[in-house]
């Protein structure tokens, strides 16, 4: 935190990114191995097209569930698609879904989570409230439930997981609002006579952020996950739009009949990369919570 | 339910509690639990008008389904007037509502089967497979967790890191099936993934309505080893998926029980190891006990998916199709199950806070 104060220019962060990442490799290497996956998975995302060696949506009679070969790395599906363009494609939506998904989840979470901690009394009881209810209920029957009712629109799929996702960025920047609102830079504020939105804005919201950003990477795991569950149970993304869940579905059959490539290699992807977020997340609520690091001496 | 959250981030400060007989505490124990009861009423409420209002508003009619594609229009109005959705939305809250006081869920919309007998029946199968796999988890995460706090930094502790952050990643609904794969169509080890117990054998007259206890009951050995085989794969994939949070939650409340005043003290003062493990252990129990609870009401979606992949015919699966197919009286009854379900273990769980650790009575 200390080094914020002195920032430095933007082009030496630039040139020292290859000392950083190897500094980083070093010293905190699970850290390293997240970014090296989501960073990858996010370079497949942006050269899809260039990279995936056939058309993910071309369906082929003659080449139906072919096993893995030098012509198909992953084999084929029901359908003849090439199940490695499909997962190189895929990439895009488990981005194009998470990303968004998280952003609505800290655009209505964050203000909610600021105004109840700020204000406290009524309103900071009926959200607290409303969270403990939505506690009780499993959040990926909820998203399912709601997805269902509301329609299976990549739109509607955002907006649910983010609405579900809400509550968790709420409750953690409402948790540090709380003990940012005595503090003796907050107090110097409302006595310079700042208005309550500029000492809510930019006060208190810049401090208040850092246990949800911190959440952000575990969270776009999260949302990874259920986007591809409910494609799984057949409420989300439909085929034949390259879906890992969706894929994986496609694949359940013929599980029990043995051809493993169909289920097997999307289900990998999405672990990977479910995987490299949690790394990340793990690793940056290690470092800012220097209580739980540990091996490091 | 604040309360228990408390439990869990408040792990056992002051000094190591000695040793309490439990009978003495009947008394308050059974106020507490009055208290907790007359809670759930108006949480159940809630949530009872929360699906209603998003059931009834959402964008499918299931009226026009029900009816058919060849009925007229006078005939969906029948149909609509016969399932009662012809009256203004509160009005049928109002009855709904007055039916489940009354113990009656509905019938569902597709099958016209009471959902309330379809959930009795499908109740025990699930309830099987969550206890066992989430006990099976617990069993393995507790221990790991505290083995990796008490050495935390070595060998063991990355290994359990990254091992529960697998955990974490991996879809349980892909484990499954890569399970069946590997254990069934490869190795044939596993009996096919369809329900609860083998076609051929003989499914042993109902008295819990779990096979495994009620072929026991009826001392049938080859029902009783069919459904054990049955339960294999299932309740390890849900053990795997529920053992990955319990290792890092109790590593982190071991961890904080570790930095406590009275466990240094009572390291500075040479304590035998063993002993200094039974204080950690006695003063992580509470905060490990909240979670693993909390956990087994937040894996009730987790083991519906994990039904599905099975064909285990539970609740859970009732309830996923019921909000695939749009069966919305179906859809009530679930969400009434799982709310009750996670209501019942969160009392259950306070309950034992409650009886373990003095402290929390004060309030």
């Amino acid at each position: 935190m200390s080094d914020a104060a002195s920032s430095p220019p933007a082009g030496s962060w630039l040139r020292t990114l290859p000392l950083r990442l190897r500094v980083m490799a070093r010293h905190a290497p699970t850290a390293f191995a997240g970014a090296l996956i989501v960073g990858g998975f996010a370079l497949l995302a942006l050269l899809a097209p260039l990279i995936s060696p056939h058309d993910p949506m071309q369906a082929n009679p003659y080449d139906v569930l072919k096993p893995p070969s030098g012509q198909f790395w992953f084999g084929t599906d029901g359908a003849g698609m090439d199940v490695f363009s499909r997962i190189i494609h895929g990439s895009r939506l488990a981005f194009g879904i998470a990303v968004p998904a998280v952003a609505v989840a800290m655009l209505i979470g964050v203000p909610l989570g600021l105004f109840a901690g700020y204000r406290g009394g009524m309103p900071d009881e009926v959200l607290l409230r409303a969270m403990d209810a939505l506690r009780i209920f499993p959040s990926i029957i909820l998203a399912l439930a709601l997805v269902a009712a509301t329609g299976k629109s990549l739109g509607n799929i955002i907006i649910v997981i983010g609405l579900v996702d809400a509550p968790i960025f709420a409750r953690l920047v409402r948790a540090e609002v709380l003990s940012l609102r005595h503090s003796g830079f907050v107090e110097s504020a409302v006595a310079a006579g700042n208005t309550r939105w500029r000492i809510l804005f930019i006060h208190i919201l810049p401090n208040a952020m850092r246990g949800a950003l911190a959440q952000s990477a575990v969270r776009l795991a999260w949302s990874i996950r259920v986007s591809a569950t409910l494609a799984f149970v057949g409420v989300g993304v439909q085929p034949p739009t390259p879906e890992w869940g969706a894929m994986i579905r496609q694949g359940a059959e013929q599980m029990v009949t043995g051809e493993w490539w169909v289920a097997l290699f999307p289900g990998l992807a999405l672990v990977l990369l479910v995987l490299g977020f949690n790394l990340l997340g793990d690793a940056v609520q290690d470092w800012l919570d220097p209580r739980r690091r540990t091996g490091v001496r | 339910m604040s309360d228990d959250a408390a439990a869990s981030s408040a792990p056992a400060p002051g000094s190591a509690p000695p040793r309490r007989r439990i009978l003495p505490a009947l008394g308050p124990p059974v106020r507490f639990l009055l208290r907790r009861l007359a809670m759930v009423t108006p949480i159940l409420f809630g949530v009872l008008l929360f699906t209603f209002v998003l059931v009834r508003l959402g964008g499918q009619d299931p009226v026009v389904r029900l009816a058919g594609p060849t009925a007229s229009v006078q005939q969906i109005e029948e149909v609509r007037a016969e399932l009662g959705l012809d009256k203004p939305i509160l009005m049928q809250f109002v009855i709904y509502v007055t039916k489940v006081a009354q113990g009656d869920l509905g019938r569902s919309w597709l099958n016209n089967r009471p959902v309330l007998a379809d959930l009795r029946q499908r109740l025990p199968a699930t309830l099987e497979l969550l206890f066992l796999g989430v006990g099976l988890g617990a069993l393995i995460g507790v221990p790991v967790g505290l083995t990796a706090a008490f050495g935390s930094g070595r060998a063991f502790d990355q290994i359990s890191r990254i091992v529960s952050l697998f955990g974490f990643s991996i879809p349980t609904y892909w484990l499954g099936l890569i399970m069946i794969f590997v254990f069934f169509a490869l190795l044939g080890l596993a009996p096919a993934p369809m329900g609860r117990i083998s076609l051929m054998a003989v499914e042993p007259p109902t008295v819990t309505g779990s096979y495994v206890i009620d072929s026991a009951l009826a001392r049938d050995p080859e029902a009783l080893w069919s459904a054990l085989g049955q339960l294999v794969l299932p309740v390890l994939c849900l053990a795997i998926v529920a053992a990955a949070p319990i290792i890092k939650q109790t590593r982190a409340i071991a961890l904080d029980v570790l930095a406590t005043d009275y466990v240094r003290f009572a390291r500075a003062s040479g304590l035998p190891r063993r002993d200094l493990r039974r204080i950690v252990l006695r003063n992580s129990l509470v905060p490990v006990i909240t979670f693993i609870g909390a956990e087994l009401a937040g894996l009730v979606g987790t083991s519906s998916l994990i039904e599905l992949v099975f064909a285990w015919g539970g609740a859970g699966q009732y309830g996923l199709t019921a909000i695939l197919e749009g069966d919305f009286t179906a859809v009530q009854g679930y969400v009434l199950y799982v709310t009750t379900f996670s209501l019942a273990i969160f009392i259950v769980v306070d309950l034992l806070v409650f009886l373990l650790e003095p402290r929390s009575r004060a309030s």
